[in-house]
């Protein structure tokens, strides 16, 4: 009984794993929320030409600091796939441990710029700019928090050799974590 | 691209013979480049070039995410166009609402808020031209020059409470409650300038009234809300 399988996890009709399965479709969900998020300030963005002063405030060398780290980040997950692959669980453990350290770094560096602009008057309610500002970018680093804890526990059990195949799952995860950022960053501190 | 993919396509785990650190070095490339587009596109008045470089690279460095770090090029067809699907309904929804959205006025309607938010936004640095052309963005400490209050009641105010401030403007004789008539002594009746200014910045629902009276702070500075709040104030008998 203890070691039995949940008939869930053992039994694939679409011949994808069901662990890996669930982490597209909840991909598939989140595409439609940031994809939604930002689609309306695109909109927004384009309806109104005075944002153009609101966004040239954003301080486009914190946020290239920050897609560096992430890009860092999603190259360190993927090697700790590859190296899950091979049943390395030690190595994939540390890799996954960089991509946490990655996803502070992202995170201490998203404070002290929010505590800069906030100090300097750009909150929330500002405008809508800003409005948007910190919804897009805060619910991106809601994200990051998240795939940081659960990373967290893939490589705990990891680095005992156990649920190996999770490393790719918090792995695919994370890259798309890395893809929203890709599309953030042009957004809010390139095309102002 | 600096990969190789020998085991396309054969449904299983592992052994995507990936170069990783090429993926790797060319998102940075195209990190690196996307970050000096506007540097370029500045110095040369190239200003598509920042789109390109911003907005075309972002996609090309998705896909390479997508499909080398995520392996979606080696995932059943399934999961592609369940993704697929996803996407496409959400392009539907942002194309649906972008008519509402990025214009500002239609055959029979306006957005009143977001004509007056972009004419506040622009009026100040370029031009002064246009009735009710107004201050610039985030000047909250400059003399509010061009602001007036009659003319931003005109604009904002007047199309429920009317022109005269009777409560009788086009689109308020649709409201239930109606919009309130300034000109009623019975409606100054416990009412003070305090909070007429606390209800045009928050909305009537802040103390208590009709949600139908939108806050409208993002609207004016605090100076300028005093101004409208004095224009209102102008309506009411002795």
């Amino acid at each position: 009984m203890g070691h039995a399988r949940p008939l869930a996890t053992s039994r694939s009709a679409t011949g994808i794993p069901t662990g890996r399965l669930a982490v597209w479709w909840i991909l598939a969900s989140e595409v439609v929320i940031f994809g939604g998020l930002l689609g309306v300030y695109i909109m927004h963005r384009l309806g109104h030409p005075e944002w153009a002063e609101a966004a040239s405030h954003t301080q486009t060398w914190v946020g290239a600091i920050n897609t560096f780290v992430l890009l860092t980040s999603s190259f360190t997950a993927v090697l700790a796939h590859q190296a899950a692959e091979k049943g390395d669980g030690k190595k994939a453990a540390k890799l996954l441990g960089m991509t946490i350290l990655g996803a502070l770094t992202f995170l201490v560096i998203k404070s002290l710029e929010w505590t800069n602009e906030i100090s300097h008057g750009y909150t929330i309610t500002a405008n809508t700019f800003w409005s948007f500002y910190y919804t897009a970018a805060g619910l991106h680093a809601l994200h990051v928090i998240a795939g940081a804890i659960i990373m967290g526990v893939v490589a705990f059990d990891a680095y005992r050799g156990r649920e190996l195949h999770r490393v790719e799952l918090i792995g695919i995860y994370w890259h798309f974590v890395d893809v929203v950022w890709i599309f953030l960053f042009p957004l809010l501190y390139i095309a102002k | 691209m600096s990969e190789n993919n020998e085991h396309q396509g054969d449904g299983h785990d592992g052994g995507h013979h990936v170069n990783y650190f090429g993926i790797y070095i060319t998102l940075i490339i195209l990190f690196l480049i996307s970050v000096a587009g506007p540097e370029v596109g500045d110095r040369f008045g190239l200003h598509w070039l920042t789109l390109v470089t911003a907005f075309g690279i972002a996609l090309v460095k998705a896909n390479l995410v997508i499909n080398n770090f995520m392996h979606l090029r080696w995932e059943k067809k399934l999961m592609k166009w369940v993704l697929a699907t996803s996407v496409i309904l959400m392009l539907l929804m942002v194309a649906g609402i972008s008519p509402d959205v990025l214009n500002h006025e239609g055959r029979n309607w306006q957005n009143l808020a977001a004509q007056a938010a972009v004419e506040r936004g622009l009026g100040g640095d370029d031009h002064g031209e246009g009735e009710g052309a107004t201050v610039a963005e985030g000047a909250a400490e400059a003399a509010p020059a061009g602001f007036s209050a009659a003319s931003s009641f005109g604009t904002v105010c007047a199309t429920c409470h009317g022109a005269g401030g009777q409560g009788d403007g086009p689109a308020g004789a649709a409201l239930t409650p109606p919009p309130a008539n300034f000109t009623d002594p019975a409606f100054w009746e416990g009412r003070d300038r305090d909070r007429v200014v606390t209800v045009i910045r928050d909305g009537a629902a802040a103390v208590g009234g009709s949600a139908l009276m939108a806050p409208w702070g993002a609207l004016y500075t605090e100076e300028q809300l005093e101004q409208v709040a004095d224009y209102v104030m102008s309506f009411r008998p002795n």
